[in-house]
C-alpha cells in the first residue's frame, strides 16, 4: 500500500521538470530533506560496499591504534617483572599491529575517498541536471554566480563530508569508547562512571555547538554565493564599468561582500574558539587521577593501574580535538545540501505533461485569448491575443518597445506557461506536446544573441553532429562565411565569452546560420538583422526568404524590407493587438502602424502604398 | 580542445606564472604584515597553550613517582590542583590563540580578495576577451577560501613544533640513547614527506584548474539558458558538462588517493620505529638499565609526540594546495594590464578628437586598423558607417582606452590619450555600447549609475528624454523595479533606453552611441533622435548606426570599410557621389520597396519550383 502510494507520487515527480534522464534514483530521498537525500548518495549501489568496508576498517584500524596502548603497558609490566624472553615477542605483536593497521587504513582510506570524490561528482551532476531541467522564469531570477557557487563550493562540501569529516566522527566515536570499555574492563566497572558521564556532557554540548554554528554556516554559505555574484556580474559588465570610470562602484560592491563573509567565518571561528570540550576534558582527567589516587591509597588500584587508567583517560583528547573540525565540517555540508535541495526542490513551473505528444508540427498556430504576466509579476504583458496563422505562412510582429513581441513569440515554445486562454499548434495546445518534440521544431533567432565561448564551428552546429559541409552552408547563407574564413582559426576560432571577439553583426550572422542550421517547422526571426548593414542584410534576406519556405515565420523587426512580404502583420501595443492585416490594410487602417512607419521614412502614405 | 596528460581545458592560463616557494612565502608574509600585533598573539598564545598541555603529562607522572614514594597525601593534592590550573590556563590560552587566529586569517584573505579585486579590475578589456569571468572568479573566491584553509594549517604547525620541543626534553632526561633512536626516525620521515611535495603541488594545481573549469561551464550554461532551452540542446550541454565533470572527479581523485598514502606510510614508519623502542628498551629493563615507569613515560611520550611529528611531516606536502592557490591567485595580481595611464588630467574636454596614422590589431597579424587618420572638431557630429565588421566599435574602444593600439596616436584635445589620467577622461566621455548592459538593481540606480548624486527629478527627466516614462510607470514598481542580471527582464528595447538615460545623466562632453537605438522602435527612435538633437548642441558626437535614416542630418558621414575610411561628406555629398555609401543608402530603402520583395519572391520561386 506504502509502496504504491509512493510510485505514484514518484511519477508525478518525475514529470516535474522541462529536462531529465530516465533514471532519477534520488527523486524520493530529495523531497524527504537533507539526512536521507546525504545518506542515499552515500549508501547508493557500489557505494554502500565501499561504505561498508570503510566503517568496518576504521573500527578495526581505531580499536587497534587503541588497543597498542594496552599491549605496551603490559609489555612494560612484564618487562619490569624481568621476563627479558617476552621482549622479541612483544616487539613482533607491535610491529605486527603496527603494520597491519596502516595497511589497512589505506585500503578504508581509498575507500573513503572513492565515495567522496563519487558523491562530489554525483550531487554536481544531479543539481546540474536539475538546473537544466528548471523553467526559464526560475532562470530569470537566480543570480548566476550564485548558481556557481552551489554548483562548485556547497556540492565540495559533501565531499569533504565523507573525507575527512565522517572518517575523524567514526574515529572518534570509537575513541571514545575505547577507553570506557577498557576501563571497565581491565580496571573497575565504577571507574567508567567517569568517561560516561564525561562522553554525554560531551555529546550533549555537541548538539549544542552545532545548533550555535548553524546561523553563521548559513550565512557563510549565503555570503560566499553572493560575493560570487557581485563579482560575477562585476567582471560580466567590465565594458560599462571602465567605460564610465567607476571601477570604485565595483570595488565598493564586491568590498561588502566579502565583508559579510570574512564577518560571518570570524563569527564561526569565535564559536569554535569557545569549545567547552577542551576544559571539561581537563577537569575529566584530573578528577579521574585523584579518584585513582584514592583508589591507590585504599589499596585497590596499583601504580601501573593508575597509570593505565590516566594514559585511557587522555585518549578521550583525540575525539574531543578532532571534533572540532569535523563537526564544522558536518555543519557545512548540511547547510550546503540544504542549498542544493532548496534548488533542486523547487518545482519546474513547466513540464511534459503525463499524456504528452511528440508529433511532426505542420505549422497552424492559434492564439486564443491568450493572457500572461511575467511569473512573480503583475504586470501584463500579453492581454487577450486572438489571431490565426495557417502553416507556412509569414507573421510579422511589430510594435513599440516593451510592446510584447518577444514575449509573444516566447510563449509558442513554452518558455513560459500562460496564464489564460490557449496556444494552439495544428490544433493541439502546446502544454500537451512533449517539450522535446515542441522545442525541436521550433528555431529561433533571439533578440539578445548568446554564442558560447566555443569554436565558430560548435556554436553554429550547437549540439548536433553536423558535417563540416553543412556548416558551411549555412554559414554562406546567411553571410557569415567570408568573415569566418579571414579569423585566425577560420571554423575553428574560439570567440570568447558571449562571442566579445565578434563584432555585433558577425555574431548576429552566427546566431542566423545557428537557426538555419536546423530544420524547423516553425521559425522565429527576433529583431535578427537589426545589427547588420543593409547590403549585407539584403543578401542574408534572400537565404531568409529561401528557408521560409514550407515554415510557418514569425518576423519581429521595425524594417519594413521584412515586413512586407508578411502574410499578415500583427501590431501590438501594450500587450494588445491593435490591428492586425496586410501592410496595405494597415497603412490605410492602423493609426498605430501609421505612427511607427509613416514618420519613419519622411514619405507620403501613397508612396509606401505603391512602393514607386 | 588542447589535451595535456590526458585532461583537457586544464593547461595554465597566459598570466599564469611558476613562482618560487621563497618568492611566494616572502608574499605571504607581506599579507601578514598589517596583522603583526594578531601575530604575535597568536605565537604567543599557541607557546603557553602548547607548554600547559605538554607539561601535563610530565606534572602526571610525578604525581604517580609520588605514588610510588608513598608520600604525604597533601602534596598529592597540591599536584593535582596545579594540574587542574594549568589546564584551565590552557583553555584560555587556546581560545585567545584560536579566536586572534581564525580573525586574522579571514582577515588576510579578504584583504587578499579585495587586493586582487582591484588588480583585475585595472586590467584592459583583451583580459576579459581571453579570460572566461568564471575561472577568474573561481580564482578570487575558492582559491581564497583554499589559501585561507592552509594559513591556518601554518598556525597548527608552530604548535606542533613546540610540543615536540617540551615533550621530547624529558625524554633526553629519561634515555638519551633511546631518544638517539627515536630522533633516527625524523630525517626519513621529512625526507619521505618531501618527496611528495612536488607531484601533490601539480595535482592540486590540476584540482583547482578542473574546478575553475566546473565553474566557468556553469556560469556559461545558465548564463545561455534560453538559447539550450529553445533549441532543446539539455542533453548536448549535459553531455559537456559530464565530460567537465567526470575530469574534474578524476583529478580530484587521483589526488585524493596520492595524498591518501602519505599517512599510512608514514604510520608504517612509526611502527618500525616503535618496534625498535620496545626492543631496546625492552631490553634495557629486563638488564635494569631503565625503571617501568621510566620506560612507560618514554613510550607514552613518544606515543604523544607521533601526532605532532606526523603534523609537521604532512604539513609540506599538505600545504601545497595552499601554495597553489596563493600561486594562482598571485599570478593574476602580477598580470599586466597592456594599457598604462598617464597622469594628466584634462579638466574640461572640447571634443577635439584626432586619430593620427592609427594601427591597431586584436590578434597579431589581423590587423583592423593600419594608418588610420581622422579628425573630429569639437561639437561637431559624425556617424561611422559601413559593412559590419568594418571596425566601428573597436574605434571607439580605442578612443576610451579599453584596448590599446600599437601605432600612431590618438589625441583628444591635443594630449595623447596614453598621457592622461583615465577616470576624468572616462567619465566625461558619455558611451553607449553596441550590447547594452545593466546592473542587478533598481531601475532608478540603473540610470544613475554614473551619476550617483542625480536627484529623483533629474532621473525623470533623463527617461523622458529617452523615449518617456509611461513604460517605467507600467511595471509593478516603478521606477522601484529591480532588474536581474543584465536587465533580462526588461526588453531589448527597453535595456537601450535605460542606457540612454544613463548617460545622458552622466552629462559628457563626448558622446559614442554605438547602434545606441538598434532595437528601439521607429516611432520611439525619432523621439529619442529629438531629444538627441538637444542633448547634442556643443558636444562632440560620434554616431555608429545601420538604420542609415538616423544619420542623414549628421555634419560629417564616415564611411568605413574594413579599417579605412572610403568616403566621407554630408548626405548630400555622398548620395551625389553615387559611390558607398549612396550604394549602402539606396540599398537600405530600395529593399523596402514592393517591386523589390515581389523580385524576390518570384526569384525564389523560380529556382525552387
Ligand atoms: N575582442 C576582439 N578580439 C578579437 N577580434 C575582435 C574583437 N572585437 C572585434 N574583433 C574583430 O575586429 C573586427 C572589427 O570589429 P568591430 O566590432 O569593430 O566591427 P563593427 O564595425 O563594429 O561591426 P558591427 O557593425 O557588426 O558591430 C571584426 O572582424 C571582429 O571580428
Ligand atoms: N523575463 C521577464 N520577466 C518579467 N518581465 C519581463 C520579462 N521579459 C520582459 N518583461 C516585460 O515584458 C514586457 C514586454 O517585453 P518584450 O520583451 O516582449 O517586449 P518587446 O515587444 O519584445 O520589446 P522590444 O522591441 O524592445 O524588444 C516589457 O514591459 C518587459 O519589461
Ligand atoms: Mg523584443
Ligand atoms: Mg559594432
Amino acid at each position: 500500500m506504502k509502496s504504491q502510494r509512493l510510485k505514484s507520487q514518484s511519477a508525478i515527480l518525475k514529470n516535474n521538470s522541462e529536462f531529465h534522464l530516465e533514471e532519477d534514483d534520488f527523486l524520493e530521498t530529495r523531497h524527504k530533506g537533507v539526512r536521507s537525500w546525504i545518506l542515499s548518495h552515500m549508501f547508493y549501489r557500489s557505494n554502500k560496499y565501499l561504505m561498508f568496508i570503510f566503517f568496518a576498517l576504521i573500527v578495526f584500524t581505531s580499536f587497534f591504534g587503541s588497543y597498542i596502548y594496552i599491549i605496551i603497558g603490559k609489555a612494560i609490566d612484564v618487562f619490569s617483572a624481568g621476563q627479558s624472553d617476552q621482549v622479541v615477542s612483544y616487539t613482533f605483536i607491535v610491529l605486527f599491529i603496527g603494520l597491519g593497521t596502516p595497511i589497512l587504513g589505506l585500503l578504508g582510506r581509498a575507500c573513503r575517498e572513492i565515495v567522496a570524490q563519487r558523491i562530489e561528482r554525483d550531487v554536481r551532476r544531479e543539481f546540474y541536471l536539475s538546473l537544466l531541467g528548471k523553467s526559464q522564469s526560475f532562470h530569470d531570477r537566480a543570480p548566476v554566480g550564485d548558481t556557481m557557487a552551489r554548483a562548485t563550493n556547497d556540492v565540495r562540501f559533501l565531499n569533504f563530508l565523507i573525507s575527512p569529516a565522517l572518517a575523524m566522527i567514526l574515529n572518534a566515536i570509537i575513541n571514545l569508547i575505547v577507553p570506557i570499555y577498557l576501563i571497565g574492563s581491565t580496571y573497575r566497572l565504577e571507574l567508567m562512571l567517569i568517561p560516561i558521564i564525561f562522553s554525554i556532557i560531551f555529546i550533549l554540548y555537541l548538539r549544542r555547538f552545532l545548533r550555535r554554528l548553524t546561523p553563521p554556516t548559513v550565512s557563510r554559505r549565503i555570503a560566499f554565493g553572493f560575493m560570487n555574484t557581485v563579482l560575477n556580474e562585476s567582471l560580466s559588465g567590465i565594458e560599462v564599468v571602465k567605460s564610465m570610470a567607476q571601477e570604485e562602484h565595483s570595488v565598493e560592491k564586491y568590498k561588502d561582500s566579502a565583508m559579510s563573509y570574512r564577518d560571518a567565518g570570524i563569527e564561526q571561528g569565535d564559536i569554535q574558539a569557545k569549545y567547552l570540550p577542551l576544559l571539561l576534558l581537563s577537569i575529566t582527567v584530573t578528577l579521574g587521577l585523584t579518584i585513582a589516587v584514592f583508589y591507590n591509597r585504599a589499596g585497590i588500584l596499583s601504580v601501573g593501574a593508575v597509570l593505565g587508567l590516566v594514559g585511557l583517560l587522555l585518549q578521550l583528547r583525540f575525539p574531543v580535538n578532532a571534533s572540532i573540525r569535523s563537526f564544522l565540517m558536518l555543519q557545512e555540508a548540511v547547510v550546503g545540501a540544504g542549498r542544493l535541495l532548496e534548488i533542486m526542490n523547487k518545482k519546474s513551473e513547466i513540464f511534459d505533461s503525463h499524456d504528452a505528444v511528440s508529433k511532426e508540427i505542420e505549422g497552424k498556430v492559434k492564439f486564443e485569448n491568450v493572457t500572461f504576466a511575467y511569473p512573480g509579476t503583475q504586470n501584463k504583458v500579453l492581454k487577450k491575443i486572438n489571431f490565426e496563422v495557417s502553416a507556412g505562412q509569414t507573421v510579422a510582429i511589430v510594435g513599440t518597445t516593451g510592446s510584447g513581441k518577444t514575449t509573444l513569440t516566447k510563449l509558442i515554445s513554452r518558455l513560459y506557461d500562460i496564464d489564460d486562454g490557449r496556444i494552439l499548434i495544428d490544433g493541439i495546445d502546446v502544454r500537451n506536446f512533449s517539450l522535446q518534440s515542441l522545442r525541436d521544431q521550433i528555431a529561433y533567432i533571439e533578440q539578445d544573441i548568446f554564442i558560447f565561448s566555443d569554436s565558430i564551428f560548435d556554436n553554429i552546429s550547437f549540439g548536433r553532429d553536423s558535417s563540416e559541409e553543412q556548416v558551411i552552408s549555412v554559414a554562406q547563407e546567411a553571410q557569415a562565411h567570408e568573415f569566418i574564413e579571414n579569423l585566425p582559426d577560420q571554423y575553428n576560432t574560439e570567440v570568447g565569452e558571449r562571442g566579445v571577439q565578434l563584432s555585433g553583426g558577425e555574431r548576429q550572422r552566427i546566431a542566423i546560420a545557428r537557426a538555419f542550421l536546423t530544420d524547423p517547422k516553425i521559425l522565429i526571426l527576433d529583431d535578427s538583422s537589426s545589427s547588420i548593414d543593409s547590403e549585407t542584410e539584403e543578401r542574408i534576406q534572400k537565404a531568409i526568404f529561401k528557408i521560409l519556405r514550407g515554415r510557418t515565420t514569425f518576423i519581429i523587426t521595425h524594417r519594413l524590407s521584412q515586413i512586407r512580404w508578411a502574410d499578415l502583420i500583427i501590431v501590438l501595443n501594450q500587450g494588445e493587438i491593435v490591428n492586425q492585416g496586410t501592410h496595405e490594410d494597415l497603412l490605410k487602417n492602423s493609426k498605430e502602424y501609421q505612427k511607427i512607419f509613416i514618420k519613419r521614412f519622411d514619405k507620403t502614405l501613397d508612396d509606401l502604398l505603391g512602393g514607386d | 580542445m588542447s589535451r595535456k596528460m590526458g585532461y583537457f581545458g586544464l593547461d595554465e592560463e597566459g598570466y599564469d606564472r611558476i613562482y618560487s616557494d621563497r618568492e611566494l612565502f616572502s608574499r605571504v608574509i607581506k599579507l601578514f604584515k598589517p596583522y603583526r600585533r594578531s601575530m604575535t598573539i597568536v605565537i604567543i598564545f599557541i607557546c603557553l597553550s602548547s607548554v600547559t598541555y605538554g607539561l601535563t603529562p610530565f606534572l602526571m607522572s610525578l604525581v604517580i613517582k609520588q605514588l610510588e614514594l608513598e608520600s604525604n597525601p597533601l602534596i598529592l593534592i597540591f599536584f593535582i590542583i596545579n594540574i587542574l590550573i594549568l589546564n584551565s590556563l590552557g583553555y584560555v590560552f587556546n581560545y585567545v590563540n584560536r579566536r586572534t587566529g581564525n580573525r586574522m586569517v579571514y582577515g588576510v584573505c579578504y584583504n587578499l580578495r579585495r587586493q586582487t579585486n582591484l588588480r583585475v579590475l585595472e586590467q584592459d578589456l583583451s583580459f576579459f576577451d581571453k579570460y572566461p569571468t568564471g575561472r577568474i572568479v573561481s580564482r578570487i573566491n575558492s582559491d581564497g577560501q583554499k589559501f585561507g584553509g592552509s594559513v591556518t594549517m601554518f598556525t597548527e604547525l608552530i604548535s606542533s613544533f613546540l610540543m615536540l620541543i617540551i615533550v621530547l626534553i624529558p625524554m633526553i632526561f629519561i634515555s638519551l640513547l633511546l631518544t638517539g633512536v627515536f630522533m633516527l626516525i625524523v630525517p626519513i620521515v621529512f625526507a619521505f614527506t618531501l618527496s611528495f611535495r612536488k607531484v601533490s603541488r601539480r595535482k592540486s594545481v590540476l584540482g583547482q584548474r578542473s574546478l575553475a573549469q566546473v565553474n566557468a561551464f556553469v556560469q556559461e550554461s545558465m548564463a545561455g539558458i534560453q538559447i539550450i532551452k529553445s533549441f532543446r540542446q539539455e542533453e548536448s550541454q549535459f553531455e559537456n558538462f559530464q565530460a567537465i565533470n567526470d575530469q574534474s572527479f578524476r583529478v580530484n581523485m587521483s589526488r585524493a588517493l596520492y595524498l591518501s598514502i602519505l599517512f599510512p606510510s608514514l604510520d608504517i614508519l612509526i611502527a618500525v620505529l616503535y618496534a625498535l623502542l620496545i626492543f631496546f628498551g625492552g631490553n634495557f629493563v629486563t638488564q635494569g638499565v631503565l625503571s617501568g615507569s621510566d620506560i612507560y613515560l618514554f613510550l607514552q611520550s613518544s606515543l604523544i609526540l607521533f601526532a605532532p611529528l606526523l603534523q609537521i611531516a604532512g604539513f609540506w606536502p599538505q600545504f601545497q594546495e595552499g601554495l597553489s592557490a596563493a600561486e594562482r591567485i598571485f599570478a593574476l595580481q602580477d598580470s599586466q594590464s597592456y594599457i598604462k595611464q598617464g597622469d594628466y588630467i584634462l579638466d574640461s574636454i572640447k571634443g577635439k578628437i584626432e586619430f593620427e596614422n592609427l594601427g591597431f590589431e586584436y590578434v597579431p597579424e589581423k590587423p583592423v586598423f593600419k594608418d588610420f587618420n581622422l579628425e573630429i572638431q569639437p561639437g561637431e557630429t559624425v556617424a561611422i558607417v559601413g559593412h559590419t565588421g568594418a571596425g566601428k566599435s573597436s574605434l571607439t574602444k580605442i578612443l576610451l582606452r579599453l584596448y590599446e593600439f600599437q601605432s600612431g596616436d590618438v589625441r583628444i584635445d591635443g594630449h595623447s590619450i596614453r598621457d592622461i589620467s583615465l577616470t576624468e577622461f572616462r567619465r566625461s566621455i558619455g558611451f553607449i555600447p553596441q550590447v547594452p548592459f545593466l546592473w542587478a538593481d533598481t531601475i532608478e540606480n540603473n540610470v544613475t549609475y554614473g551619476a550617483p548624486d542625480a536627484k529623483r527629478e533629474e532621473v525623470i527627466w533623463a527617461l523622458e528624454q529617452a523615449g518617456g516614462t509611461e513604460w517605467v510607470e507600467s511595471l509593478d514598481n516603478g521606477l522601484e523595479t529591480f532588474i536581474l542580471e543584465r536587465g533580462k527582464v526588461l526588453s531589448m528595447g527597453q535595456r537601450q533606453l535605460i542606457v540612454f538615460a544613463r548617460v545622458l545623466l552622466q552629462n559628457p562632453s563626448i558622446l559614442i552611441l554605438d547602434e545606441a537605438t538598434a532595437s528601439v522602435d521607429p516611432f520611439t527612435e525619432l523621439q529619442i533622435q529629438e531629444s538627441m538633437e538637444r542633448v547634442m548642441q556643443g558636444r562632440t558626437t560620434i554616431i555608429i548606426a545601420h538604420r542609415l535614416t538616423t544619420v542623414r542630418n549628421v555634419d560629417r558621414i564616415i564611411v568605413l570599410d574594413h579599417g579605412k575610411i572610403v568616403e566621407e561628406g554630408n548626405h548630400e555629398n555622398l548620395m551625389q557621389k553615387n559611390g558607398y555609401y549612396a550604394r549602402l543608402y539606396n540599398t537600405y530603402f530600395r529593399h523596402q520597396s514592393y517591386e523589390f520583395i515581389s523580385s524576390i519572391k518570384s526569384k525564389i520561386s523560380e529556382t525552387n519550383p
